[in-house]
């Protein structure tokens, strides 16, 4: 049985490309709860969770992908049937979990940011995480269900940025519109990733959209201390 | 308009005195950070009490910006860089 899509000759790099989205994701969250400290603005706080629980997401694949790709006590100890069921069955439980909290964290924090910039934070959460738990659940069996929900919660987040930069037309927020576009492209080709080319394409997109929020969090740090340089003229 | 809340009237203060080269007269202050003199009064006690700002060691009776100060001005420029990427 095929588990996860990734052609042979990519195992391990799709490891790397899920650190370097955790520790990204990590540095959100730790600016946002440093920043929320300082303004005590809750929609900082609730920012802020948003990332951490898609961090959270990617550090239980990425803990998954680890113990499938590299446990080799797992595939020495096959001695017999039995055992080689019995590891088959561990590695399925451990595969069907670590994918379900997987695609209910992230479509929750996606939600999540989702309803940052709208006026009213209110609205039908228990319904909403119902309905979140249900595709999760779903997405076992048909896989693309999972991307193509993302890609809905991807677009209304790109829908209601573009309207936050019309109003402040800050290029922070534009950084922040594209890489999340790329986002969303990314979750088109994993809908289609049963080509093997094409999962690798989206891993790849999904690498320069996690580079482009790097760029952002360097370019708000940058532009802090540039505020204050220009006050000091 | 958005009504400023505590923190804003603080990092708006700090502002004006970085903008000033660091040193102000109080009066400045007043006009330029969009506040009353009673506001003003609590807001400077405020600042001195935090070591955010200090009086000058000049002749004039001017207030000076301390290091302190500045990195709180840092932070929060950053804060509000951060608020405004995400609409918040």
């Amino acid at each position: 049985m095929k588990i996860v899509f990734t052609p042979d000759w990519f195992l391990g790099h799709d490891v790397f490309i899920n650190v370097f989205s955790f520790v990204i994701l990590s540095l959100f969250f730790f600016f946002s709860i440093k920043n929320y400290k300082i303004s005590k603005n809750k929609r900082l706080l609730y920012l802020g969770t948003g990332f951490l629980l898609i961090a959270l997401a990617e550090l239980s694949i990425i803990l998954t992908k680890f113990a499938i790709y590299y446990d080799t006590t797992l595939t020495q100890s096959i001695g017999g049937l039995i055992i080689t069921y019995e590891v088959v069955k561990s590695v399925d439980i451990l595969y069907y979990l670590s994918f379900f909290f997987c695609r209910l964290f992230t479509l929750a924090g996606l939600y999540i940011i989702y309803k940052l910039p709208l006026k009213k934070l209110s609205g039908d959460f228990v319904l909403v995480i119902y309905f979140i738990i249900i595709t999760s659940v779903m997405c076992h069996h048909f896989y693309y269900l999972y991307h193509i929900t993302a890609l809905i919660l991807l677009s209304l987040i790109i829908r209601n940025y573009i309207k936050v930069y019309k109003k402040n037309k800050l290029v922070n927020t534009k950084i922040f519109i594209v890489a999340m576009s790329l986002l969303a492209l990314s979750q088109i080709m994993f809908v289609l990733s049963k080509i093997s080319s094409l999962y690798v394409t989206a891993q790849i997109v999904q690498l320069i959209s996690y580079i482009t929020f790097l760029i952002l969090i360097i370019k708000i740090t940058k532009n802090g201390k540039k505020k204050q340089n220009k006050h000091n003229l | 308009m958005e009504r400023r809340n505590r923190i804003n009237i603080i990092y708006d203060i700090l502002r004006v005195i970085q903008t000033r080269g660091g040193e102000i007269k109080k009066t400045h202050i007043m006009y330029q950070a969009n506040l009353s003199h009673n506001q003003m009064k609590l807001y400077l006690d405020e600042l001195y009490e935090k070591k955010f700002i200090e009086n000058s060691d000049s002749d004039k009776p001017l207030i000076k910006i301390t290091k302190k100060g500045q990195d709180f001005f840092r932070q929060y420029a950053q804060v509000k860089e951060f608020e405004k990427t995400f609409g918040l």
